[in-house]
């Protein structure tokens, strides 16, 4: 499948990661090769409302038809103290591969915690966001192979949301979804988040109808949102699955929630 | 040059509801990137039985006057209408004819059973195999998207002008996110004895 290990080594030889291991004796010329990256699956979604930003991701860990883990967070907390990131205000979500996921996430929160040290204040997630997109583009011809959406308040206290693609490019969004099920998610956040294709009736003739205006929503209503776009996605995307991880970032700070989905 | 599916773009949704079913279409025909046309309608009825086909246009076209001719032979031979079950197997066998030189088709087959008077509705693959959905089916370039935006969206007994509302609202903002579907779209809700045809404008990009 997409494995790293694509060649299976012959009769106990040693398990390198390349598609061919020296055999007994070498005939002629041989090509070697080594793919470095493996797609894990998985999906990500984040919704900012007025006060609040809300970052979602499925556990599960695949590789091709293979469930490696039905427990493999995708969420980060970035830039707190300790093991359980105490005093953190920005997370990071990523999905693709995992393991470039988690060496950024380990660079990511170096970093700001180095700010911190050195500047004697927190790091915005503005300067964060920035900051994530320079180190996307510093590995601009080996790329981390993921899709990164970060999550915080802004300087206002409004709920802040950055999505990025593999190589750095970013945009503040108040919605996004990403990873293997974003095809399915997307356009129901667009309906649902920022009112596309809505129209409030009888404000105008024929076509010129009036644009629903979109406003920030409550906690409660980006929750249920979040949790129905995972359980369709679950329903329709083999790759999504297992549980639903979901932290909530307030001026208080980020409380996180795990619930089951589907294992199948 | 990508897949047959794929070149001229497309897309087709069809949902059941209270004694009701909706199947609906974009408009959009394309060669790869660029838009030759805004309507091009995928929807073809045939007496009550909706038949939608996406897919590569020139076969669209050719199934659709392929099925005409059969549906119009069924009719004058048996004297009375084809039901949607039966226009089911006829779409099905037709296909698994040419099974090895396909029509790069994915059909979908909508209808109101007239002598149960029960909604259906069916998908199929390129050479016949059906899918039979007690919800709702999707086809063309923004399958994808239309799997998330049925299942977020659609709920059982639906009445007929909420289903119209769900299924314009699936179509609409899937097609909007993908570039080689859209450019407005058409609606048909099929009721026991009412059939109303819509046409929505959608984003013209």
């Amino acid at each position: 499948m997409a494995s790293v290990f694509a060649g299976a080594p012959p009769n106990g030889a040693p398990g390198y990661s390349f598609a061919q291991t020296p055999t007994a004796a070498p005939a002629g010329i041989r090509e070697h090769s080594f793919y470095p990256y493996t797609d894990n699956g998985g999906s990500t979604l984040g919704i900012s409302g007025a006060d609040f930003s809300i970052l979602a991701g499925d556990t599960r860990s695949t590789s091709g038809y293979s469930i490696n883990t039905r427990y493999a967070p995708k969420l980060f907390k970035i830039g707190g103290e300790g093991p359980e990131s105490k005093g953190a205000r920005i997370v990071l979500s990523v999905v693709g591969f995992a393991a470039d996921g988690e060496a950024l996430k380990e660079r990511l929160d170096t970093i700001v915690k180095m700010y911190k040290y050195q500047h004697g204040k927190p790091m915005s997630v503005a300067a964060c966001a920035q900051r994530l997109s320079h180190i996307l583009y510093g590995k601009r011809f080996f790329p981390y192979y993921v899709t990164a959406i970060l999550g915080g308040l802004d300087e206002e206290g409004k709920g802040a949301l950055y999505s990025y693609d593999p190589v750095g490019s970013y945009e503040r969004e108040q919605c996004r979804a990403a990873g293997a099920a974003a095809s399915l998610i997307m356009p129901f956040l667009d309906n649902q988040v920022n009112f596309k294709n809505q129209y409030i009736p009888g404000s105008g003739e024929g076509h010129a109808l009036q644009q629903r205006v979109p406003e920030p929503l409550p906690r409660k209503d980006v929750e249920e949102l979040v949790k129905d776009a995972f359980t369709s996605a679950v329903e329709r995307h083999i790759e999504v699955g297992d549980g639903l991880q979901m932290m909530i970032i307030t001026k208080d700070g980020i409380e996180e929630i795990y619930e089951e989905l589907k294992k199948d | 040059m990508g897949s047959p599916f794929s070149i001229n773009g497309g897309a087709c949704v069809a949902m059941v509801g209270k004694d009701c079913v909706a199947i609906a279409c974009d408009l959009r025909l394309g060669m790869q990137a660029l838009t030759v046309s805004n309507n091009f309608p995928k929807i073809f009825p045939y007496g009550d039985v909706y038949l939608g086909l996406t897919g590569l246009a020139t076969d669209v076209s050719t199934v659709s006057d392929l099925f005409r001719y059969k549906v119009n032979m069924y009719r004058l031979r048996e004297e009375r209408p084809i039901s949607p079950q039966t226009m089911a197997n006829l779409v099905s066998s037709t296909l698994y004819e040419r099974r090895f030189g396909p029509y790069f088709v994915s059909p979908v087959v909508a209808g109101i059973n007239h002598t149960t008077g029960k909604p259906f509705i069916c998908g199929f693959d390129s050479i016949g195999c059906i899918d039979f959905a007690k919800d709702f089916i999707v086809s063309g370039t923004a399958s994808d998207q239309l799997f998330g935006t049925c299942e977020g969206l659609w709920e059982p007994d639906l009445a007929p002008e909420d289903l119209f509302e769900t299924v314009s609202q699936a179509l609409l903002n899937a097609v909007d996110r993908d570039a080689l579907s859209g450019w407005g779209a058409h609606v048909y809700i099929i009721e026991k004895d009412k059939v109303t045809k819509r046409l929505l404008k959608g984003r013209q990009d």
